[in-house]
Protein backbone atom coordinates (compact mmCIF):
# COMPACT_ATOMS: atom_id res chain seq x y z
CA UNK A 1 0.00 0.00 0.00
CA UNK A 2 2.86 2.32 0.92
CA UNK A 3 4.59 1.59 -2.37
CA UNK A 4 1.40 2.34 -4.27
CA UNK A 5 1.00 5.60 -2.38
CA UNK A 6 4.58 6.59 -3.17
CA UNK A 7 4.17 5.64 -6.79
CA UNK A 8 1.08 7.84 -7.07
CA UNK A 9 2.82 10.70 -5.27
CA UNK A 10 5.74 10.51 -7.66
CA UNK A 11 3.46 10.21 -10.66
CA UNK A 12 1.51 13.32 -9.77
CA UNK A 13 4.29 15.43 -8.28
CA UNK A 14 3.07 18.80 -7.20
CA UNK A 15 4.97 21.99 -6.60
CA UNK A 16 5.47 22.42 -2.87
CA UNK A 17 7.79 25.40 -2.69
CA UNK A 18 7.41 28.31 -5.02
CA UNK A 19 9.03 31.73 -5.01
CA UNK A 20 8.69 34.60 -7.41
CA UNK A 21 11.21 37.46 -7.36
CA UNK A 22 11.82 36.73 -3.69
CA UNK A 23 14.45 39.00 -2.19
CA UNK A 24 15.76 40.11 1.16
CA UNK A 25 17.62 43.29 2.00
CA UNK A 26 19.40 43.85 5.31
CA UNK A 27 20.07 47.29 6.69
CA UNK A 28 23.53 47.66 8.17
CA UNK A 29 25.65 50.57 9.24
CA UNK A 30 29.26 51.28 8.54
CA UNK A 31 31.57 53.54 10.51
CA UNK A 32 35.10 54.78 10.23
CA UNK A 33 37.82 53.37 12.45
CA UNK A 34 38.95 54.92 15.74
CA UNK A 35 37.49 57.17 18.39
CA UNK A 36 36.49 59.91 15.93
CA UNK A 37 34.67 57.37 13.80
CA UNK A 38 32.85 56.06 16.85
CA UNK A 39 31.88 59.60 17.87
CA UNK A 40 30.65 60.44 14.36
CA UNK A 41 28.73 57.18 14.28
CA UNK A 42 27.10 58.04 17.60
CA UNK A 43 25.53 61.19 16.18
CA UNK A 44 25.14 60.29 12.51
CA UNK A 45 24.81 56.74 11.25
CA UNK A 46 25.85 55.86 7.73
CA UNK A 47 23.29 53.20 6.92
CA UNK A 48 23.61 50.99 3.91
CA UNK A 49 21.43 48.33 2.38
CA UNK A 50 22.85 44.90 1.69
CA UNK A 51 21.07 42.64 -0.76
CA UNK A 52 21.39 39.24 0.95
CA UNK A 53 19.09 37.55 -1.55
CA UNK A 54 18.59 38.95 -5.04
CA UNK A 55 15.19 38.44 -6.73
CA UNK A 56 14.86 34.66 -6.88
CA UNK A 57 12.30 32.59 -8.71
CA UNK A 58 12.21 28.94 -7.76
CA UNK A 59 9.93 25.97 -8.05
CA UNK A 60 10.49 22.80 -6.01
CA UNK A 61 8.40 19.71 -6.42
CA UNK A 62 7.23 17.28 -3.77
CA UNK A 63 9.87 14.75 -2.75
CA UNK A 64 12.79 16.59 -4.33
CA UNK A 65 16.05 16.89 -2.44
CA UNK A 66 17.77 20.13 -3.19
CA UNK A 67 21.42 20.78 -2.39
CA UNK A 68 21.87 24.48 -1.78
CA UNK A 69 25.55 25.30 -2.01
CA UNK A 70 27.50 28.51 -1.72
CA UNK A 71 30.23 30.25 0.24
CA UNK A 72 29.70 31.90 3.62
CA UNK A 73 27.45 34.93 3.22
CA UNK A 74 26.22 33.79 -0.20
CA UNK A 75 22.57 33.87 0.93
CA UNK A 76 21.86 30.18 1.63
CA UNK A 77 20.68 30.62 5.20
CA UNK A 78 18.70 33.76 4.33
CA UNK A 79 16.74 31.74 1.77
CA UNK A 80 16.12 28.95 4.30
CA UNK A 81 15.06 31.45 6.95
CA UNK A 82 12.50 32.97 4.60
CA UNK A 83 11.19 29.57 3.51
CA UNK A 84 10.81 28.43 7.11
CA UNK A 85 9.08 31.64 8.22
CA UNK A 86 11.84 32.87 10.52
CA UNK A 87 12.16 36.15 8.67
CA UNK A 88 10.07 38.23 6.30
CA UNK A 89 11.10 38.70 2.69
CA UNK A 90 11.71 42.29 1.61
CA UNK A 91 9.95 41.77 -1.72
CA UNK A 92 8.48 39.07 -3.88
CA UNK A 93 6.17 36.15 -3.28
CA UNK A 94 6.73 32.88 -1.47
CA UNK A 95 4.55 29.86 -0.92
CA UNK A 96 5.43 26.65 0.94
CA UNK A 97 2.79 23.89 1.11
CA UNK A 98 0.31 26.56 0.08
CA UNK A 99 1.12 28.80 3.05
CA UNK A 100 2.93 32.10 3.31
CA UNK A 101 5.75 31.00 5.68
CA UNK A 102 6.11 34.36 7.46
CA UNK A 103 2.50 34.13 8.70
CA UNK A 104 3.71 31.13 10.74
CA UNK A 105 0.34 29.42 10.95
CA UNK A 106 0.28 26.33 13.18
CA UNK A 107 -0.86 24.10 10.30
CA UNK A 108 2.19 25.17 8.33
CA UNK A 109 4.63 24.82 11.22
CA UNK A 110 3.34 21.32 11.96
CA UNK A 111 4.45 20.22 8.49
CA UNK A 112 7.93 21.69 8.32
CA UNK A 113 11.15 21.41 10.25
CA UNK A 114 14.40 23.30 10.18
CA UNK A 115 17.67 22.02 11.54
CA UNK A 116 20.28 24.69 12.06
CA UNK A 117 23.61 22.95 12.38
CA UNK A 118 25.23 25.72 14.37
CA UNK A 119 22.35 26.35 16.73
CA UNK A 120 20.90 24.11 19.43
CA UNK A 121 17.12 23.84 19.17
CA UNK A 122 16.57 21.37 21.96
CA UNK A 123 16.60 22.45 25.59
CA UNK A 124 20.12 22.80 26.87
CA UNK A 125 19.48 21.95 30.52
CA UNK A 126 17.44 18.81 29.91
CA UNK A 127 18.16 15.29 28.67
CA UNK A 128 17.00 14.90 25.04
CA UNK A 129 14.29 12.41 26.09
CA UNK A 130 12.57 15.21 28.07
CA UNK A 131 12.81 17.58 25.09
CA UNK A 132 11.24 14.93 22.85
CA UNK A 133 8.38 14.54 25.33
CA UNK A 134 7.78 18.28 25.19
CA UNK A 135 7.91 18.27 21.37
CA UNK A 136 5.39 15.43 21.39
CA UNK A 137 2.91 17.71 23.15
CA UNK A 138 3.78 20.82 21.14
CA UNK A 139 3.12 18.93 17.88
CA UNK A 140 0.11 17.15 19.45
CA UNK A 141 1.46 13.70 18.58
CA UNK A 142 0.29 10.44 20.06
CA UNK A 143 2.68 10.01 23.07
CA UNK A 144 3.11 6.23 22.71
CA UNK A 145 3.73 6.42 18.96
CA UNK A 146 6.09 9.40 19.32
CA UNK A 147 8.10 7.64 22.03
CA UNK A 148 8.45 4.56 19.87
CA UNK A 149 9.52 6.81 16.97
CA UNK A 150 12.24 8.68 18.86
CA UNK A 151 13.56 5.48 20.38
CA UNK A 152 13.69 3.97 16.92
CA UNK A 153 15.46 7.00 15.46
CA UNK A 154 17.97 6.96 18.33
CA UNK A 155 18.73 3.30 17.67
CA UNK A 156 19.36 4.01 14.02
CA UNK A 157 21.68 6.87 14.93
CA UNK A 158 23.47 4.81 17.61
CA UNK A 159 22.74 7.27 20.39
CA UNK A 160 20.30 5.43 22.69
CA UNK A 161 22.70 5.66 25.64
CA UNK A 162 22.72 9.44 25.52
CA UNK A 163 18.96 9.98 25.57
CA UNK A 164 18.91 10.57 29.32
CA UNK A 165 22.07 12.68 29.60
CA UNK A 166 21.72 16.46 29.91
CA UNK A 167 22.09 17.96 26.40
CA UNK A 168 24.86 20.34 27.45
CA UNK A 169 27.01 17.38 28.52
CA UNK A 170 26.91 15.68 25.10
CA UNK A 171 29.60 15.95 22.43
CA UNK A 172 28.90 17.96 19.27
CA UNK A 173 28.23 14.82 17.23
CA UNK A 174 25.87 13.36 19.84
CA UNK A 175 24.07 16.68 20.13
CA UNK A 176 23.60 16.87 16.39
CA UNK A 177 22.09 13.38 16.33
CA UNK A 178 19.61 14.47 19.03
CA UNK A 179 18.81 17.65 17.07
CA UNK A 180 18.09 15.50 14.01
CA UNK A 181 15.72 13.27 16.00
CA UNK A 182 13.96 16.37 17.39
CA UNK A 183 13.50 17.79 13.91
CA UNK A 184 12.10 14.55 12.46
CA UNK A 185 9.82 13.54 15.32
CA UNK A 186 6.66 14.97 13.72
CA UNK A 187 7.57 13.56 10.27
CA UNK A 188 7.72 16.89 8.46
CA UNK A 189 6.74 17.10 4.81
CA UNK A 190 9.34 19.80 4.20
CA UNK A 191 12.72 19.65 5.89
CA UNK A 192 15.36 22.36 5.84
CA UNK A 193 18.80 21.14 6.85
CA UNK A 194 21.33 23.91 7.32
CA UNK A 195 24.85 22.46 7.61
CA UNK A 196 23.84 19.28 9.46
CA UNK A 197 27.39 17.89 9.51
CA UNK A 198 29.40 21.03 10.20
CA UNK A 199 32.24 20.58 12.68
CA UNK A 200 31.70 16.82 13.03
CA UNK A 201 34.39 14.15 12.71
CA UNK A 202 34.35 11.85 9.68
CA UNK A 203 32.69 8.99 11.57
CA UNK A 204 29.82 11.15 12.80
CA UNK A 205 29.45 12.75 9.36
CA UNK A 206 29.12 9.32 7.78
CA UNK A 207 26.60 8.10 10.35
CA UNK A 208 24.43 11.15 9.78
CA UNK A 209 24.70 10.96 5.98
CA UNK A 210 23.80 7.27 6.00
CA UNK A 211 20.89 7.90 8.35
CA UNK A 212 19.52 10.80 6.30
CA UNK A 213 19.80 8.76 3.09
CA UNK A 214 17.74 5.95 4.68
CA UNK A 215 15.21 8.39 6.11
CA UNK A 216 14.73 10.06 2.74
CA UNK A 217 14.12 6.69 1.08
CA UNK A 218 11.58 5.72 3.71
CA UNK A 219 9.57 8.91 4.16
CA UNK A 220 10.34 10.92 1.00
CA UNK A 221 10.12 14.43 2.45
CA UNK A 222 11.00 17.48 0.37
CA UNK A 223 14.41 18.60 1.56
CA UNK A 224 16.59 21.65 1.10
CA UNK A 225 20.07 20.86 2.34
CA UNK A 226 22.90 23.34 2.68
CA UNK A 227 26.41 22.17 3.36
CA UNK A 228 30.05 23.03 2.96
CA UNK A 229 30.71 19.37 2.18
CA UNK A 230 29.99 18.34 -1.38
CA UNK A 231 29.84 14.75 -0.14
CA UNK A 232 26.66 15.58 1.79
CA UNK A 233 25.12 17.00 -1.34
CA UNK A 234 26.25 14.29 -3.75
CA UNK A 235 24.98 11.50 -1.50
CA UNK A 236 21.59 12.98 -0.78
CA UNK A 237 20.54 15.60 -3.31
CA UNK A 238 19.20 15.11 -6.79
CA UNK A 239 19.14 18.78 -7.73
CA UNK A 240 21.82 21.37 -7.09
CA UNK A 241 21.40 25.08 -6.60
CA UNK A 242 24.59 27.10 -6.54
CA UNK A 243 24.23 30.45 -4.88
CA UNK A 244 26.73 33.25 -5.09
CA UNK A 245 26.38 36.75 -3.63
CA UNK A 246 22.65 36.35 -3.15
CA UNK A 247 21.97 34.99 -6.61
CA UNK A 248 21.18 31.46 -7.81
CA UNK A 249 23.82 30.97 -10.49
CA UNK A 250 23.35 27.29 -11.29
CA UNK A 251 20.32 25.07 -11.13
CA UNK A 252 20.87 21.53 -12.38
CA UNK A 253 21.69 17.91 -11.63
CA UNK A 254 24.27 17.20 -8.93
CA UNK A 255 26.02 14.44 -10.91
CA UNK A 256 26.49 16.73 -13.88
CA UNK A 257 28.09 19.41 -11.79
CA UNK A 258 30.36 17.02 -9.85
CA UNK A 259 31.48 15.20 -13.00
CA UNK A 260 32.17 18.48 -14.74
CA UNK A 261 34.05 19.96 -11.81
CA UNK A 262 36.23 16.88 -11.42
CA UNK A 263 36.91 16.36 -15.11
CA UNK A 264 37.28 19.86 -16.46
CA UNK A 265 38.31 21.88 -13.44
CA UNK A 266 40.45 19.19 -11.76
CA UNK A 267 38.64 19.84 -8.51
CA UNK A 268 38.29 17.08 -5.95
CA UNK A 269 35.23 18.68 -4.45
CA UNK A 270 33.95 15.65 -2.59
CA UNK A 271 36.97 14.92 -0.44
CA UNK A 272 37.46 18.14 1.47
CA UNK A 273 35.76 21.23 2.73
CA UNK A 274 35.49 23.25 -0.43
CA UNK A 275 35.80 26.96 -0.98
CA UNK A 276 32.64 27.17 -3.05
CA UNK A 277 33.17 30.80 -4.00
CA UNK A 278 36.39 29.63 -5.67
CA UNK A 279 34.65 26.65 -7.31
CA UNK A 280 31.89 28.86 -8.65
CA UNK A 281 34.45 31.42 -9.84
CA UNK A 282 36.46 28.77 -11.69
CA UNK A 283 33.31 27.14 -12.98
CA UNK A 284 32.25 30.33 -14.70
CA UNK A 285 35.74 31.34 -15.68
CA UNK A 286 35.93 28.13 -17.65
CA UNK A 287 32.69 29.09 -19.23
CA UNK A 288 34.02 32.55 -20.22
CA UNK A 289 31.83 34.35 -17.76
CA UNK A 290 28.50 32.95 -18.94
CA UNK A 291 26.22 32.05 -16.08
CA UNK A 292 24.23 28.95 -16.85
CA UNK A 293 20.87 28.12 -15.33
CA UNK A 294 18.59 25.15 -15.75
CA UNK A 295 21.41 22.66 -15.70
CA UNK A 296 23.40 23.97 -18.65
CA UNK A 297 27.04 23.03 -18.30
CA UNK A 298 30.00 24.55 -20.08
CA UNK A 299 31.51 22.26 -22.65
CA UNK B 1 -3.65 22.55 27.39
CA UNK B 2 -1.42 19.45 27.16
CA UNK B 3 1.36 21.47 25.60
CA UNK B 4 1.05 24.14 28.31
CA UNK B 5 1.34 21.54 31.04
CA UNK B 6 4.31 20.01 29.20
CA UNK B 7 6.02 23.42 29.02
CA UNK B 8 5.32 24.01 32.73
CA UNK B 9 6.80 20.61 33.49
CA UNK B 10 9.84 21.49 31.39
CA UNK B 11 10.38 24.59 33.55
CA UNK B 12 10.20 22.66 36.80
CA UNK B 13 12.49 19.90 35.51
CA UNK B 14 15.02 22.44 34.19
CA UNK B 15 15.17 24.19 37.55
CA UNK B 16 15.48 20.95 39.50
CA UNK B 17 18.64 20.18 37.51
CA UNK B 18 20.32 22.92 39.57
CA UNK B 19 19.43 22.07 43.17
CA UNK B 20 21.38 24.85 44.89
CA UNK B 21 19.91 27.56 42.64
CA UNK B 22 16.45 26.20 43.35
CA UNK B 23 16.97 26.28 47.13
CA UNK B 24 18.44 29.79 47.00
CA UNK B 25 15.48 31.03 44.96
CA UNK B 26 12.74 29.29 46.95
CA UNK B 27 14.07 29.51 50.49
CA UNK B 28 17.40 31.13 51.31
CA UNK B 29 16.95 34.47 49.55
CA UNK B 30 13.43 35.27 50.88
CA UNK B 31 14.26 33.95 54.39
CA UNK B 32 17.26 36.28 54.67
CA UNK B 33 15.39 39.26 53.23
CA UNK B 34 12.42 38.66 55.52
CA UNK B 35 14.72 38.36 58.53
CA UNK B 36 16.18 41.80 57.79
CA UNK B 37 12.73 43.34 57.33
CA UNK B 38 11.30 41.79 60.50
CA UNK B 39 14.27 43.18 62.39
CA UNK B 40 13.81 46.61 60.82
CA UNK B 41 10.08 46.81 61.66
CA UNK B 42 10.75 45.56 65.20
CA UNK B 43 13.26 48.39 65.71
CA UNK B 44 10.90 50.97 64.19
CA UNK B 45 7.96 49.88 66.33
CA UNK B 46 10.14 49.75 69.47
CA UNK B 47 11.29 53.33 68.83
CA UNK B 48 7.76 54.73 68.45
CA UNK B 49 6.02 56.51 71.31
CA UNK B 50 2.70 54.83 70.42
CA UNK B 51 1.80 51.16 69.79
CA UNK B 52 0.47 51.79 66.31
CA UNK B 53 1.75 53.18 63.03
CA UNK B 54 -0.70 54.31 60.35
CA UNK B 55 -3.46 52.73 62.42
CA UNK B 56 -1.83 49.27 62.60
CA UNK B 57 0.03 47.53 65.40
CA UNK B 58 3.35 45.69 65.65
CA UNK B 59 1.86 42.23 64.83
CA UNK B 60 0.48 43.50 61.56
CA UNK B 61 3.86 44.89 60.46
CA UNK B 62 5.66 41.73 61.50
CA UNK B 63 3.24 39.59 59.51
CA UNK B 64 3.54 41.97 56.53
CA UNK B 65 7.35 41.93 56.69
CA UNK B 66 7.36 38.13 56.90
CA UNK B 67 5.11 37.64 53.90
CA UNK B 68 6.11 40.56 51.67
CA UNK B 69 9.48 39.15 50.67
CA UNK B 70 8.19 35.67 49.94
CA UNK B 71 5.25 36.93 47.88
CA UNK B 72 7.48 39.55 46.22
CA UNK B 73 10.00 36.90 45.14
CA UNK B 74 7.27 34.79 43.61
CA UNK B 75 5.56 37.66 41.79
CA UNK B 76 8.71 39.13 40.25
CA UNK B 77 10.16 37.99 36.96
CA UNK B 78 13.92 38.10 36.60
CA UNK B 79 14.94 34.74 35.21
CA UNK B 80 12.44 34.23 32.38
CA UNK B 81 12.65 37.86 31.31
CA UNK B 82 16.44 37.55 31.01
CA UNK B 83 15.99 34.26 29.15
CA UNK B 84 13.57 35.79 26.63
CA UNK B 85 15.85 38.82 26.17
CA UNK B 86 18.86 36.58 25.62
CA UNK B 87 17.01 34.32 23.19
CA UNK B 88 15.82 37.22 21.06
CA UNK B 89 19.23 38.89 21.11
CA UNK B 90 21.16 35.75 20.21
CA UNK B 91 18.65 34.08 17.87
CA UNK B 92 17.83 31.15 20.16
CA UNK B 93 14.24 32.32 19.72
CA UNK B 94 14.33 30.52 16.35
CA UNK B 95 13.84 27.19 18.12
CA UNK B 96 10.35 28.28 19.22
CA UNK B 97 9.48 30.42 16.18
CA UNK B 98 9.49 27.36 13.91
CA UNK B 99 7.27 25.31 16.21
CA UNK B 100 3.46 25.42 16.46
CA UNK B 101 3.35 27.28 19.79
CA UNK B 102 3.52 31.02 20.37
CA UNK B 103 6.54 32.44 22.13
CA UNK B 104 4.32 34.26 24.64
CA UNK B 105 2.39 31.11 25.48
CA UNK B 106 5.50 28.94 25.69
CA UNK B 107 7.15 31.17 28.28
CA UNK B 108 3.93 31.93 30.16
CA UNK B 109 3.43 28.18 30.72
CA UNK B 110 6.99 27.78 31.94
CA UNK B 111 6.79 30.85 34.16
CA UNK B 112 3.51 29.77 35.81
CA UNK B 113 4.71 26.20 36.29
CA UNK B 114 7.95 27.23 37.92
CA UNK B 115 6.40 29.92 40.13
CA UNK B 116 3.65 27.61 41.32
CA UNK B 117 6.20 25.13 42.63
CA UNK B 118 8.38 27.86 44.14
CA UNK B 119 5.31 29.50 45.72
CA UNK B 120 3.97 26.34 47.33
CA UNK B 121 7.36 25.56 48.86
CA UNK B 122 8.35 29.03 49.97
CA UNK B 123 4.93 30.15 51.33
CA UNK B 124 5.05 27.42 53.94
CA UNK B 125 7.92 29.24 55.69
CA UNK B 126 6.16 32.53 56.53
CA UNK B 127 2.96 30.63 57.36
CA UNK B 128 4.86 28.57 59.91
CA UNK B 129 6.74 31.62 61.22
CA UNK B 130 3.47 33.56 61.66
CA UNK B 131 2.02 30.64 63.57
CA UNK B 132 5.05 30.39 65.89
CA UNK B 133 5.28 34.17 66.43
CA UNK B 134 1.55 34.61 66.88
CA UNK B 135 1.42 37.24 64.13
CA UNK B 136 -2.01 38.12 62.72
CA UNK B 137 -2.92 35.97 59.72
CA UNK B 138 -6.12 34.68 58.05
CA UNK B 139 -4.99 31.15 57.16
CA UNK B 140 -8.28 30.36 55.39
CA UNK B 141 -7.53 33.08 52.84
CA UNK B 142 -4.19 31.62 51.71
CA UNK B 143 -5.57 29.39 48.87
CA UNK B 144 -7.45 32.35 47.35
CA UNK B 145 -4.33 34.51 47.73
CA UNK B 146 -2.30 31.90 45.78
CA UNK B 147 -4.88 31.90 42.96
CA UNK B 148 -4.83 35.69 42.92
CA UNK B 149 -1.01 35.68 42.67
CA UNK B 150 -1.20 33.18 39.79
CA UNK B 151 -3.53 35.56 37.92
CA UNK B 152 -1.20 38.48 38.65
CA UNK B 153 1.68 36.45 37.16
CA UNK B 154 -0.03 36.66 33.76
CA UNK B 155 0.24 40.44 34.07
CA UNK B 156 3.89 40.18 35.18
CA UNK B 157 4.73 37.93 32.23
CA UNK B 158 3.00 40.29 29.80
CA UNK B 159 5.06 43.24 31.06
CA UNK B 160 8.22 41.10 30.82
CA UNK B 161 7.28 40.11 27.29
CA UNK B 162 7.09 43.82 26.34
CA UNK B 163 10.59 44.36 27.76
CA UNK B 164 11.89 41.26 25.98
CA UNK B 165 10.53 42.52 22.64
CA UNK B 166 12.82 45.54 22.95
CA UNK B 167 15.70 43.15 22.20
CA UNK B 168 14.49 43.09 18.58
CA UNK B 169 15.39 46.76 18.27
CA UNK B 170 18.37 47.29 20.58
CA UNK B 171 21.29 45.57 22.25
CA UNK B 172 21.43 45.26 26.02
CA UNK B 173 17.70 45.73 26.46
CA UNK B 174 18.24 43.76 29.68
CA UNK B 175 19.14 47.01 31.44
CA UNK B 176 15.40 47.77 31.42
CA UNK B 177 14.74 44.68 33.53
CA UNK B 178 16.61 46.14 36.50
CA UNK B 179 14.87 49.51 36.28
CA UNK B 180 11.45 47.93 35.78
CA UNK B 181 11.81 45.50 38.68
CA UNK B 182 13.07 48.28 40.96
CA UNK B 183 9.98 50.33 40.09
CA UNK B 184 7.72 47.32 40.69
CA UNK B 185 9.47 46.71 44.01
CA UNK B 186 8.34 50.15 45.18
CA UNK B 187 4.94 50.17 43.44
CA UNK B 188 4.04 46.72 44.79
CA UNK B 189 4.78 47.75 48.39
CA UNK B 190 7.38 45.08 49.02
CA UNK B 191 9.57 47.33 51.16
CA UNK B 192 6.96 49.63 52.69
CA UNK B 193 3.19 48.97 52.85
CA UNK B 194 1.52 51.27 50.31
CA UNK B 195 -0.85 52.87 52.83
CA UNK B 196 2.11 54.50 54.57
CA UNK B 197 2.79 56.65 51.45
CA UNK B 198 1.37 60.19 51.42
CA UNK B 199 -1.54 61.19 49.17
CA UNK B 200 -1.92 61.45 46.19
CA UNK B 201 0.72 58.71 45.62
CA UNK B 202 -1.01 56.36 48.02
CA UNK B 203 -4.32 56.35 46.16
CA UNK B 204 -2.65 55.93 42.77
CA UNK B 205 -0.33 53.14 43.94
CA UNK B 206 -2.99 51.17 45.77
CA UNK B 207 -5.22 51.11 42.69
CA UNK B 208 -2.49 50.35 40.14
CA UNK B 209 -2.17 46.72 39.01
CA UNK B 210 1.37 46.59 40.44
CA UNK B 211 -0.06 46.74 44.00
CA UNK B 212 -1.34 43.21 43.39
CA UNK B 213 2.25 41.98 43.42
CA UNK B 214 2.68 42.27 47.21
CA UNK B 215 0.46 44.80 48.94
CA UNK B 216 -2.91 43.30 47.92
CA UNK B 217 -2.21 39.59 48.55
CA UNK B 218 -0.31 40.25 51.79
CA UNK B 219 -2.87 42.81 52.97
CA UNK B 220 -5.62 40.28 52.21
CA UNK B 221 -4.18 37.42 54.29
CA UNK B 222 -3.04 39.70 57.11
CA UNK B 223 -6.56 41.14 57.38
CA UNK B 224 -5.78 44.68 56.32
CA UNK B 225 -8.77 44.57 53.99
CA UNK B 226 -11.43 42.12 52.88
CA UNK B 227 -12.72 40.37 49.77
CA UNK B 228 -14.18 43.51 48.16
CA UNK B 229 -10.79 45.13 47.71
CA UNK B 230 -9.41 41.88 46.29
CA UNK B 231 -12.08 41.88 43.55
CA UNK B 232 -11.31 45.54 42.79
CA UNK B 233 -7.65 44.64 42.41
CA UNK B 234 -8.58 41.76 40.13
CA UNK B 235 -10.23 44.27 37.77
CA UNK B 236 -7.15 46.50 37.93
CA UNK B 237 -4.90 43.54 37.04
CA UNK B 238 -7.22 42.58 34.17
CA UNK B 239 -7.02 46.09 32.74
CA UNK B 240 -3.22 45.89 33.09
CA UNK B 241 -3.13 42.59 31.18
CA UNK B 242 -5.22 44.06 28.35
CA UNK B 243 -3.16 47.27 28.08
CA UNK B 244 0.26 45.58 28.24
CA UNK B 245 -1.07 42.72 26.11
CA UNK B 246 -1.88 45.13 23.30
CA UNK B 247 1.53 46.76 23.68
CA UNK B 248 3.23 43.34 23.63
CA UNK B 249 1.35 42.35 20.47
CA UNK B 250 2.40 45.57 18.76
CA UNK B 251 6.06 45.25 19.81
CA UNK B 252 6.23 41.57 18.86
CA UNK B 253 4.84 42.18 15.36
CA UNK B 254 7.14 45.13 14.75
CA UNK B 255 10.03 43.14 16.20
CA UNK B 256 9.50 40.21 13.85
CA UNK B 257 9.50 42.60 10.90
CA UNK B 258 12.89 43.89 12.01
CA UNK B 259 14.24 40.47 12.98
CA UNK B 260 17.07 39.05 10.93
CA UNK B 261 17.17 35.56 12.42
CA UNK B 262 20.42 36.29 14.19
CA UNK B 263 22.95 33.52 14.50
CA UNK B 264 21.08 30.97 12.44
Amino acid sequence: MDLLQRFCDNLFMSVIIETRNLSRVYKTYRREEGALGALKGFFKRQHELKMALKPTTLSIEQGQIIGLVGANGAGKTTLLKILSGLIYPSEGEVSVLGFKPFERKSEFLRQISILLGQKAQLWWDLPPAESFNLLTHIYQLDPAQAKSDWQNLAERLNCTDQLRVQLRRLSLGERMKMEIIGSLLHRPKVLYLDEPTIGLDVLAQNTIRRFLAEYVKQYQPTIILTSHYMDDISRLADRLLLISRGEIVYDGRVEDFVAHAEKNLQLDIKSEETDFEDVIHRFFEKESGRRPTGGTLPT
Amino acid sequence: MRRNLAAARLAVLSQLEYRVNFLVDAVIQPVLASGVEVLMWSVIMAGLATDTLGGFGKEYYLAYALWANFVGRVTTNWMYEFTMLDEIETGKVNAVLVRPISYYEFFLSQFLGYKLVIGLISFSFPALACYLMGASLHYERIPLMILFCAYYLIFVHTVSFCVACLAFFMNRASSFTGIKNMAIWVLAGEMIPLDLYPEPFKNFMIHSPFASGVYVPVGFITGRFGYEFLWQSLISVTIGIVVFGLLARFLWRRGLLAYTGTGA
